[in-house]
C-alpha cells in the first residue's frame, strides 16, 4: 500500500476516533489520535514486518488503545457497528482494550505493566510481540526492571514502540520532569534504537523494514491530538473530549 | 529442612520431565535451586531483584501455557501486589508464588522483612488461594495440585516450625482433595458433652496452638485444634460441621487482626448464620522493631503461651458471667 493510500486509512481512523470518542464523551481522544499513524502502518502497509495475523499488539498505553478499533473492525475482527456502541452497556469495546475483546490480548489499563508482561510472551519464542507504550509511562519503574530482562535476555521478538507525543497529564515532559535523552538511555541496554517522525508513513515504513537481530525500539515522535487543530499539542486536553456543536463539527470537518 | 528445599526439590522432580516447568527467582536461593540450576538451567530464570517484573514476566509466560513458579521472601509480595492484582489476577494468568519467611520468619531482621499484614491483601485478590503449610509434607503435597490444578496461588513457606507438625501429619493422604479442602482437624475432642474450645489457627502458630490445648485440658476444658492451612476457596460445610458443636472458638495468628485469618473465619460463620462466642488472637496493630529471635518477639507482643491462655480464660470467665446473667 502505498503513502498516499495509507495517508487516506490514517484519516479515516482519526474520523472514526472522533466520531465514537465525542458520542460517548469517555476515554482519551488526545492520546488516541497521536498513535494512529503508527497504528496504520503497521496493520495495513505490507512493507511492514507486523503481520496482524500471526504477531501480537499489545497496548501497555491502554488509554490509547482505541485507535486500534477502526482498524480491528475494518479487518474483520468484529462488527463496524460495535464503534457507535463504544463504552455502552451493549458494546464489546472498552476505554481500555483488554484480552475479551478480538484482537487484543492483555488487560489494559495499568501503566508500565504491558511491557513486562510483553516479555514474558517474548521469553517463550514462540511469536512477534509488538507493544505500544506512551512516552510519559516511561517514568514507571518496571519499566526499566523489565528493559534488563529484555536486554540480557536478548528478546528480539519483543518490538518496542513508544508514542512520543511529549505530553503527560500536566504539561511538556521536558518541562516537568526531564525524559531526554530517551534514544541513548535505551542505547545504554545495548537497544537498536530508531526515531522517527510518527506521522510519516515513509519514516515509519523503513523504521519497521526489517527485524533487528538485538532488541529494537522505534521511537515515535508524534503529537498530542493531531488532526484536530485546535487539540493539538494543547496538554490540557488529556481528558478533555470536545462537546460543543461547533468544535465537533471543526473536528469532522478537519478530519474528512 | 526448610519447607522451601522440600517444595523446589519436589517440584525440580516433575519439572525434568515437565519442560513447561519455570521456575523464577527473585534474587533469592536455597540448595534445591542451586542444583536446579546446574541440570535445568533452561527452566530457571534469574529475574534479578524486581519484584513487579519478575510478576509481569510470569504471567506472560503463564498466557503462551508454561507452569510459573515465583520465589521470593514472603514480605515483597506487597511490592508487586499491582502487578499480581493486574497481570495475573485480573489477566487470569494462574501462576504460583513461592514467599519465604511469612510473618515473623525472618526475624530478627525487623518489620521491612517481617509480612505481618500479607494473608489479608492478599486475600482480597479474587480467585486467589493462600496456603500456609505446617510442616513439609504439606509443601511437598501443593507441588502436585499446582501443577495440575492451575490457579493463582500463593504460598507461605516456613523456614522452619515446631516439631510437633511432622509428626501430626506423618500418616494423612495428603493428595489434592484434601489439600483443596483447606482444614485439617489436627486435635479432635471425641467427648461431646465436653466440646468447650475450638482453636483454630495455622503455620508456626500451632506449635504453640498445642502447649495452649494441654494447659486448657488441664484445667478440665474440652478442646480441640484446627489447621486452617488454606485461606479462600475452602471447604465452608466441612469447617462449620467441625465447630458446630463447641461453644466458643479462638482464632491464632501471627498477623494484625484486622482482615486476617479470624476475619476469614468469623466471615464464613456470618454467610452461615452460626452463631459463636468468638476471640480472635494476634498480633498489635503495630509494626516491631524490637530485636530477638521469632518466639523471643512473639513472646513479647501478646503471643506467649501464658498471654494466650489468659486472654482464653479471660474471654471465658466473661462468656461464663454473661450466661449467669441471662438463666437469672
Amino acid at each position: 500500500m502505498n503513502t498516499q493510500e495509507l495517508r487516506k486509512i490514517g484519516k479515516q481512523v482519526r474520523k472514526e476516533i472522533f466520531k465514537f470518542k465525542t458520542k460517548s464523551g469517555a476515554g482519551h481522544l488526545h492520546s488516541c489520535l497521536s498513535c494512529v499513524d503508527i497504528l496504520v502502518s503497521l496493520y495495513y502497509d505490507h512493507d511492514t514486518y507486523f503481520n496482524h495475523q500471526n504477531d501480537m499488539m499489545l497496548f501497555s498505553k491502554a488509554h490509547g488503545s482505541p485507535s486500534v478499533y477502526p482498524i480491528l473492525a475494518d479487518l474483520g475482527y468484529f462488527d463496524r457497528k460495535e464503534l457507535g456502541k463504544y463504552c455502552t452497556p451493549e458494546g464489546i469495546l472498552k476505554l481500555h482494550s483488554d484480552s475479551t475483546i478480538p484482537g487484543c490480548y492483555f488487560v489494559g489499563g495499568s501503566l508500565g505493566n504491558g511491557i513486562g508482561y510483553a516479555a514474558g510472551l517474548a521469553y517463550a519464542r514462540e511469536k512477534n510481540i509488538f507493544v505500544l507504550l506512551g512516552d510519559a509511562e516511561l517514568y514507571e519503574g518496571s519499566v526499566w526492571e523489565t528493559l534488563f530482562f529484555i536486554a540480557h535476555h536478548k528478546l528480539n521478538n519483543l518490538h518496542i514502540i513508544v508514542d512520543r507525543n511529549g505530553l503527560g497529564i500536566l504539561g511538556a515532559t521536558e518541562e516537568l520532569l526531564k525524559l531526554e535523552p530517551i534514544d541513548e538511555k535505551f542505547k545504554s541496554f545495548g537497544f537498536d534504537v530508531k526515531v522517527v517522525d510518527g506521522h510519516n508513513y515513509d519514516e515509519l515504513r523503513s523504521a519497521f523494514a526489517s527485524k533487528p537481530k538485538v532488541p529494537n525500539i522505534v521511537i515515535a515522535n508524534t503529537i498530542k491530538g493531531k488532526g484536530v487543530s485546535y487539540m493539538e499539542n494543547i496538554w490540557q486536553y488529556h481528558t478533555i473530549i470536545p462537546k460543543d456543536k461547533d468544535l465537533i463539527k471543526q473536528g469532522l470537518g478537519e478530519l474528512s | 529442612m526448610a519447607q522451601r528445599e522440600v517444595f523446589i526439590s519436589t517440584l525440580f522432580e516433575k519439572a525434568k520431565l515437565d519442560k513447561d516447568i519455570y521456575l523464577l527467582s527473585v534474587d533469592m536461593g536455597a540448595v534445591s535451586l542451586d542444583i536446579w540450576r546446574d541440570e535445568l538451567p533452561d527452566q530457571f530464570i534469574a529475574m534479578g531483584i524486581s519484584e513487579q517484573n519478575a510478576i509481569n514476566v510470569a504471567a506472560g509466560l503463564s498466557a503462551t501455557g508454561k507452569k510459573v513458579y515465583v520465589y521470593f521472601m514472603a514480605c515483597w509480595v506487597a511490592r508487586c501486589f499491582e502487578q499480581i492484582r493486574y497481570s495475573c489476577a485480573m489477566g487470569k494468568n494462574p501462576i504460583t508464588i513461592l514467599g519465604a519467611g511469612p510473618a515473623l520468619g525472618y526475624s530478627p531482621a525487623g518489620p521491612a522483612h517481617s509480612p505481618v499484614e500479607d494473608i489479608a491483601y492478599m486475600r482480597s485478590l479474587a480467585g486467589i488461594e493462600i496456603y500456609s503449610p505446617a510442616c513439609d509434607r504439606i509443601a511437598e503435597g501443593l507441588v502436585d495440585l499446582t501443577i495440575n490444578e492451575p490457579k493463582l496461588r500463593y504460598i507461605r513457606l516456613e523456614r522452619s516450625y515446631p516439631k510437633v507438625m511432622d509428626k501430626v501429619y506423618s500418616d494423612k493422604n495428603i493428595d489434592n482433595t484434601f489439600l483443596s479442602k483447606g482444614i485439617h482437624i489436627i486435635k479432635e475432642n471425641s467427648n461431646v458433652l465436653n466440646q468447650d474450645l475450638c482453636i483454630i489457627s495455622s503455620g508456626y502458630m500451632l506449635g504453640r496452638a498445642f502447649e495452649i490445648a494441654e494447659k486448657l485440658e488441664l484445667q478440665g476444658l474440652g478442646v480441640s485444634i484446627i489447621d486452617l492451612f488454606k485461606i479462600n476457596s475452602i471447604d465452608d460445610k466441612y469447617l462449620l460441621e467441625k465447630i458446630k458443636n463447641y461453644d466458643t472458638i479462638v482464632t491464632i495468628e501471627e498477623q494484625f487482626l484486622s482482615g486476617g485469618l479470624g476475619s476469614f473465619v468469623c466471615e464464613i460463620l456470618a454467610d452461615s448464620r452460626m452463631q459463636k462466642e468468638i476471640l480472635r488472637i494476634g498480633l498489635p496493630n503495630k509494626y516491631i522493631f524490637d530485636n530477638g529471635s521469632r518466639d523471643h518477639l512473639l513472646d513479647s507482643n501478646n503471643l506467649s503461651v501464658n498471654d494466650i491462655l489468659s486472654m482464653i480464660m479471660s474471654f471465658i470467665s466473661k462468656k461464663t458471667h454473661k450466661s449467669m446473667e441471662l438463666i437469672y
